[in-house]
C-alpha cells in the first residue's frame, strides 16, 4: 500500500477510535452517564409532557399559512442567502481551516510526515460524526413532540441532515473566503482589498433575487438556493412542485465540491496561520502577575479581592474586539429600543398578530423572553472557561471560593443585564401585548437566576474534564435545559399565585433560593478541582 | 534515515515482549497457532525463524547524511518583530548541539521551523538532506520533536497512541511492537500502557511522547525543547543515558534548554541565542577560551546575555 495513502486511513481510524474511546469513557464514568441520562431522559420527558398538554398540529398548520401570508418566496431565499453571505464575510476575516487545528495536532501531526489536507479531512470526519450523532440523539429525544405535531420522522430527519449540510457548506465557503484574503493580502496592500469581502457577500446574495429563484434555474446550484428550494419543496411552502430530491442532490454535490475545494486549499500556510493565532493567545494574563505579587494593589481604593477579580475580568475581556462590539450593541441597542418604544415610528410597526393566533401570543411572549434572557446569559457560562489554565491559579489564590464565584456572578450579571435590556425592549415593541410590564418584570429574576446557573455550570468544567478551556458538550447542552425548566417553573408559580399577595414572597424566595443554590454549587465545584 | 527493514532485531528484543504481545506479534507474522498449548520458547523460535525467513532486520544499518540538520541564513519575522535573525547551524550525526538562551531568545521558534510547524521568512532548513520547504514530507519523516509543553490526544490510551505514531511513520507493526516494549520498559510505562493519555501527569506524558518517537527505528534526527523539564530524577537519568547512546549510535540531536548543567553534560557544542541572534557558539572549551572571565557554561551564558550579575 502506498504509505501516504495509508496514512489517511490511519488518521481516519485514529479519529474514530478517539470518538469510540470517549463514548466508552462516558459509559464507564457514573457521573457522566448520570448526567447524559438525566439530560436526555429529561428532554424526552419534557417533550412528552408538552406534547400531551398542547396540540401542536394546528399550530404548525397555522404557522405554515401565516408564513405564506406574511412573507414571499424571495424573502425566504434571501434569508438563507443572508446566512451564506454572513459566513463568507465572517470567514474572510477568520483564520479559515486553521481555526479547526488544535494544539495537540500542532504537536503530534504538524511535525509528522502527513500532508495538511489529511490533517484537515481526518479531523473533519470526527466533527461530522459528532454532529450527526448529536442530531440523531436530539431527534430521538424530541420524538414525542414530532409525533404530536404530525411531523414525519424521516422527513424531519432529512431536513435536519440537509440543514447540517447547508451549514457545513457555509463553513467551507468561509474557509475558501479566508483563503481568498490570504491570496489578496499577498498580492496587494491597497485599501481596496477591504472591499473584497463585501463583494463576496453580494456575490452570494445576488442569486437569491426573484429573477433567479422564481423558477428552477442554474442559480439553484448556490448552496443557499439549493437548501431554500429543498425547504420549500419538502414543506410545501411556495413549492414549485418539482420535488425535493433535486434540491437534496444539488446540496450534496455543492457540499462535496466545497469539501474537496477546501481540502485542496489546505497547505502548510495554515500551520503558520494557526501558530500565529495561538501565539497571540496568552495563557498568563495580568492576574498571574497579581497572584505573584507583581501588581501593587496597595494604592487601590478597592480593598476587596472580589472587586479585584471583577476588574481583572472586565479589563482582560475588554481587550477582545468581541467585547467592544458587545458594549457597542448594548448602547446602540438600548437607544434604539428606547426610540422605538417612545416614538413608535411609522417605518417599523409592531407585528400584527392574526386573530386566529391571538390565544398564543402571551405564551409566545413568555417563551421568547425566556429564550432571549437565556441567550443573553450564555456568556456567564464562559466566566470560568475564559480563565483557561489560569483557573487553577485562581483556585490556588488566597481568596475564598465563595468570593471567586460571587465575583464571577456579579460581573456576569452586569454583562448579561446590558445584553438583556435591548433584547427585551425589542420584544416588548415587536409583540405589543396587554399587561406586558407585569410579564417583563419576570425578566429581572430570570436574568439573576440564569446567570447563576451559567456561572455554576462554567465552574464545573475543570471538574469534569482536564481541559479547562473547552466547555464539554453535555454541560453546554444542559444549560438551556435547566434554564427552560426553571424559567417555565417560575412562570408557572407566578401564574398560580397571580392576583395573590403571596407572589411577592414566592417569586423573590424562588429566585434568591435557586440563585444561592447554584452559586453554592459553583463554590463546591471550585473546591473539587482535579 | 533507516528504513524499517534495516533495523536489527535480536532474540533478546523479542523475548522482552509480554505473552499477549508475543501472541499478537505471532498473529501479525501469520505464524500458525493451532496448538492447544503453546510454549513461550517455541513461539520465540518461530518468531525469530519467521523474521529470518522474511529477512526482517537484515541489511546495513542506515546512516544519516552529514550534516543531519542544516540551517542556513534563517530569519523569522512575526509582523515587524524579528524572532530569529541570520541563524546558521549544522548538526552532524553523532552530535548533540544545545541551543541555550533566555526566554524569548528564539530557541523554540528555531525548533518549530526545523520541524516544519512554521515556515522561515528567509533561509533554508534541511533535515537529513531534505529541504523542509520543498520536501516537507521526506524531511518530516526523519525528525522527531518533543515540545516544551507536551500535550497529546486525551482520548487515546498510551498503547493506541504509540501504535498510531508507528503507523503514521510507516513502521511495520511487528517492529513497532518490539520497539514499543523496549522503550515502555526503559521509561517505566508498562502500568500505564492501557491508561488514557488525558489522565497522565506531565512527566509521564513526556515519556509517552518520547516512546512515540523511538518506536521508529534509529538513527534519529531529534529536536528537543526542554526534554528533561518535568521528568523525575530516574526518568531524567534514563533520558540522558538514552540521548548519549543515541548520539553514540549516530543520531543527531538539537536540544533547547535552560538547564545549563544538563546542557554541559550532554552537548558537544552550544549555540547561545539572545533576542533572536546568535551571540556565542562552539564547544565549551572554545566558549571559555573566548570569554576569559567565565569559569563554566553558566557564566559564559550570563556574560553573553546581559552580563554576570555581581
Amino acid at each position: 500500500m502506498n504509505p501516504l495513502k495509508s496514512s489517511m486511513y490511519v488518521m481516519f481510524k485514529n479519529e474514530t477510535r478517539m470518538l469510540y474511546n470517549q463514548f466508552k469513557q462516558t459509559v464507564r464514568t457514573p457521573s457522566m452517564l448520570l448526567f447524559y441520562g438525566i439530560t436526555l431522559f429529561g428532554i424526552f420527558f419534557v417533550s412528552t409532557v408538552v406534547s400531551s398538554m398542547l396540540a401542536l398540529t394546528p399550530l404548525i398548520a397555522e404557522t405554515a399559512s401565516l408564513l405564506e401570508s406574511t412573507i414571499d418566496r424571495s424573502t425566504l431565499f434571501a434569508a438563507f442567502a443572508f446566512l451564506s453571505a454572513t459566513s463568507v464575510i465572517g470567514g474572510y476575516f477568520g483564520s479559515g481551516i486553521a481555526s479547526g487545528l488544535t494544539v495537540i495536532q500542532e504537536i503530534v501531526l504538524l511535525p509528522a510526515p502527513v500532508l495538511p489536507y489529511k490533517v484537515f479531512l481526518s479531523s473533519y470526519l470526527r466533527r461530522i460524526v459528532r454532529k450527526t450523532v448529536f442530531a440523531l440523539i436530539g431527534l430521538i429525544v424530541i420524538l414525542p413532540l414530532l409525533t404530536d405535531a404530525s411531523l414525519l420522522y424521516y422527513s424531519t430527519s432529512l431536513m435536519i441532515v440537509c440543514l447540517i449540510i447547508f451549514l457545513e457548506t457555509n463553513y467551507f465557503l468561509g474557509a475558501v473566503s479566508s483563503y481568498i484574503r490570504f491570496v489578496v493580502e499577498r498580492r496587494t496592500r491597497s485599501r481596496w482589498r477591504y472591499v473584497v469581502p463585501f463583494f463576496l457577500g453580494v456575490l452570494f446574495l445576488l442569486p437569491a433575487l426573484p429573477e433567479f429563484t422564481s423558477a428552477f434555474t442554474f442559480a439553484y446550484l448556490v448552496p443557499s438556493n439549493a437548501f431554500a428550494f429543498l425547504f420549500t419543496e419538502m414543506t410545501g411552502l411556495f413549492s414549485l412542485d418539482i420535488g425535493f430530491l433535486i434540491g437534496f442532490v444539488l446540496q450534496v454535490i455543492v457540499f462535496a465540491i466545497a469539501v474537496l475545494l477546501t481540502a485542496n486549499l489546505c497547505s502548510y500556510d495554515y500551520y503558520e496561520l494557526f501558530s500565529i493565532v495561538k501565539g497571540r493567545e496568552t495563557t498568563e494574563g495580568n492576574f498571574s502577575r497579581i497572584i505573584r505579587g507583581e501588581v501593587d494593589f496597595s494604592e487601590t481604593r478597592f480593598q476587596d479581592p472580589m472587586v479585584w477579580i471583577m476588574l481583572k475580568d472586565f479589563y482582560s475581556r475588554l481587550r477582545t474586539p468581541m467585547q467592544i462590539w458587545k458594549y457597542v450593541y448594548a448602547v446602540v441597542g438600548t437607544i434604539t429600543v428606547l426610540y422605538l418604544n417612545l416614538v413608535h415610528p411609522a417605518w417599523f410597526r409592531p407585528i400584527q398578530v392574526p386573530h386566529d393566533l391571538a390565544f398564543a401570543i402571551v405564551p409566545a411572549f413568555l417563551l421568547m423572553m425566556i429564550l432571549l434572557v437565556q441567550m443573553s446569559s450564555v456568556t456567564s457560562m464562559l466566566s470560568f472557561v475564559d480563565e483557561k489554565e489560569n483557573v487553577y491559579l485562581l483556585k490556588a489564590s488566597p481568596f475564598s471560593s465563595g468570593d471567586i464565584v460571587l465575583a464571577k456572578f456579579l460581573l456576569s450579571l452586569f454583562e448579561v443585564g446590558i445584553a438583556v435590556i435591548p433584547a427585551c425592549g425589542f420584544l416588548v415593541y415587536i409583540l405589543r401585548i396587554e399587561g406586558y410590564l407585569a410579564l417583563l418584570a419576570l425578566a429581572a429574576p430570570m436574568t439573576i437566576l440564569f446567570t447563576a446557573i451559567g456561572v455554576a455550570i462554567g465552574a464545573y468544567v475543570p471538574v469534569l474534564t482536564n481541559d479547562p478551556r473547552t466547555l464539554p458538550v453535555p454541560l453546554a447542552f444542559s444549560y438551556p435545559v435547566i434554564d427552560l425548566s426553571l424559567g417555565a417553573l417560575m412562570i408557572f408559580i407566578v401564574t398560580i399565585l397571580a392576583g395573590n399577595q403571596g407572589v411577592l414572597i414566592a417569586l423573590p424566595l424562588y429566585t434568591i433560593g435557586f440563585t444561592l443554590i447554584f452559586l453554592w454549587f459553583g463554590a463546591k465545584a471550585l473546591n473539587t478541582y482535579k | 534515515m533507516a528504513g524499517a527493514d534495516q533495523y536489527l532485531i535480536e532474540r533478546a528484543d523479542v523475548s522482552r515482549l509480554k505473552s499477549d504481545e508475543l501472541l499478537r506479534l505471532a498473529r501479525v507474522l501469520r505464524i500458525p497457532l493451532a496448538k492447544r498449548a503453546i510454549q513461550r520458547s517455541w513461539l520465540l523460535d518461530e518468531v525469530m525463524l519467521e523474521f529470518n525467513r522474511r529477512g526482517t532486520g537484515k541489511g546495513p544499518v542506515a546512516k544519516l547524511q552529514s550534516p543531519a540538520i542544516q540551517i542556513q541564513g534563517l530569519e523569522k519575522r512575526f509582523g515587524s518583530k524579528v524572532a530569529v535573525r541570520n541563524l546558521d547551524l549544522n548538526v552532524d550525526p553523532g552530535e548533540i548541539v544545545g541551543i541555550v538562551g533566555p526566554n524569548g531568545a528564539g530557541k523554540t521558534t528555531t525548533l518549530r521551523i526545523l520541524t516544519g510547524i512554521i515556515k522561515p521568512t528567509l533561509g533554508t532548513v534541511k533535515v537529513n538532506g531534505y529541504n523542509m520547504s520543498s520536501e516537507a514530507i521526506k524531511a518530516k519523516r526523519c525528525i522527531g520533536y518533543i515540545p516544551e509543553k507536551p500535550t497529546c490526544y486525551p482520548s487515546l490510551t498510551v498503547r493506541e497512541y504509540i501504535m498510531f505514531m508507528a503507523r503514521i511513520y510507516n513502521v511495520p507493526t511487528e517492529i513497532a511492537l518490539i520497539r514499543m516494549r523496549e522503550f515502555v520498559d526503559m521509561f517505566q510505562l508498562d502500568e500505564l500502557l492501557d491508561t488514557y493519555i488525558g489522565t497522565l501527569s506531565k512527566g509521564n506524558l513526556q515519556r509517552v511522547l518520547l516512546v512515540g518517537i523511538f518506536v521508529r527505528p534509529p538513527p534519529y534526527v531529534l529536536a528537543f525543547d526542554e526534554p528533561i523539564y518535568g521528568l523525575d530524577p530516574r526518568g531524567a537519568w534514563n533520558l540522558k543515558a538514552l540521548m548519549k547512546k543515541l548520539r553514540n549510535d549516530g543520531s543527531a540531536i538539537l536540544m533547547s534548554t535552560h538547564m545549563l548543567g544538563v546542557a554541559s553534560e550532554l552537548c558537544s557544542r552550544f549555540v547561545i541565542m539572545n533576542e533572536g541572534e546568535v551571540v556565542g557558539r562552539g564547544t565549551l572549551e572554545a566558549l571559555l577560551e573566548y570569554n576569559k572571565d567565565a569559569r563554566n557554561l553558566e557564566e559564559v551564558f550570563l556574560g553573553l546575555t546581559g552580563g554576570i550579575p555581581r
